[in-house]
């Protein structure tokens, strides 16, 4: 059976690594495995959405051949604008995303969702790949530590219309002892999983970083990342 | 899910291409076989390809400097190639380091200082 995953696998092949992809398909959730012939409009609308904004920041070129030939795999209807993009584009200040975190799999997503957004937002590239690197880290510590929590995006702007991405990383894990804390800001904590690092590589890639953590209660990281003027 | 990441054998160097999102389980087998092989056919060298690896971060580079720690103790050089400029650039931000392993930037350089080709 043609399912969405396989079709669009076989479009992307080559251009955008199965990492990725994987993730793309991690995004679209159950419709990723529906067979192509029973989606509905709107299904295709979100998937073509979806789809658009993945290519348009992971292939290296013809990423507007790629959409339309995903659009036709997917028998988008005569009517529907492929390959028109822009015209579909979100408002800039989208409401705040907040990705739950539970597994592995999880942080994979929150990194690609966390990229997209510091990409839509009009960060730069490398901003954007320092954007994935935080949030991979601050999922990584909820997967290891807490065991579930949650990372949420927002999109901010100033008044002097320079843009920013807030990440706020919350769980209600065990929380870090003030002993512990101060090993880790001093560099000393080795943990046995992670390098003991994570929340330091966070503090040096962010612009603004505040920590909240009680034992018992869990962890709350807050996080901006500014853009250029 | 078993899973198992593909080790190729060129000469006497062993090549394992990452293409698929690096977790736990799946790091120490890749860890333990590559050891196994490097034993076996008396490697010299041992590459991991990352240029398909679109974010590094504590986790993942301390994964790679364990491998090549591992594999260093047998006598073998492991080389890390294919890292992305702006991969290169956030670690540095992050002050980690990729201390037990070499880079090379292609996978053909490495096989040159591995006096492979």
């Amino acid at each position: 059976m043609k399912t969405v995953d396989k079709e669009i696998g076989a479009i992307l092949a080559g251009t955008i690594s199965s990492i990725t992809q994987r993730s793309i398909f991690n995004r679209l959730g159950g419709l990723a495995t529906t067979p192509v012939h029973q989606l509905t409009p709107t299904d295709r609308a979100t998937i073509l959405q979806e789809l658009e904004n993945s290519i348009r920041l992971f292939a290296r070129s013809n990423s507007a051949q790629l959409i339309a030939a995903c659009a036709k795999a997917l028998a988008a209807g005569p009517g529907s604008p492929m390959g028109a993009g822009t015209s579909a584009a979100p408002a800039p200040m989208a409401a705040p995303k907040k990705l739950p975190i539970e597994q592995e799999k999880d942080i994979a997503t929150a990194r690609l969702e966390a990229w997209s957004e510091a990409v839509r937002i009009g960060l730069t590239k490398f901003a954007s790949v320092k954007v994935a690197t935080a949030v991979s880290e601050l999922a990584r510590n909820i997967v290891f530590y807490a065991g579930k929590g949650s990372i949420e995006l927002r999109s901010l702007k100033d008044d002097r219309g320079v843009v920013g991405l807030q990440i706020i990383s919350s769980d209600q894990g065990p929380g870090i002892p003030p002993a512990k804390l101060e090993e880790i800001w001093a560099g000393t904590y080795k943990s046995q999983r992670g390098m003991g690092k994570g929340l330091v590589a966070v503090k040096k890639l962010v612009d603004d970083f505040h920590l909240d953590t009680r034992v018992g209660i869990g962890t709350t990281v807050t996080c901006v990342f500014r853009g250029e003027r | 899910m078993e899973q198992e990441l593909p080790i190729i054998q060129i000469r006497n160097c062993l090549l394992v291409s990452i293409q698929t999102e690096l977790h736990d389980r799946l790091a120490l087998d890749l860890q333990a076989s590559l050891m196994e092989r490097v034993r076996t056919v008396n490697a010299r060298g041992v590459i991991l390809d990352v240029s398909a690896v679109e974010i590094i971060d504590s986790y993942i580079t301390r994964i790679l400097n364990d491998i090549g720690k591992s594999v260093g103790f047998m006598g073998a050089e492991c080389y890390i190639v294919g890292i992305r400029p702006a991969v290169a650039m956030t670690l540095i931000e992050m002050g980690v380091e990729l201390d037990s392993v070499r880079t090379a930037l292609s996978l053909d350089l490495a096989l040159e200082r591995l006096e492979l080709l």
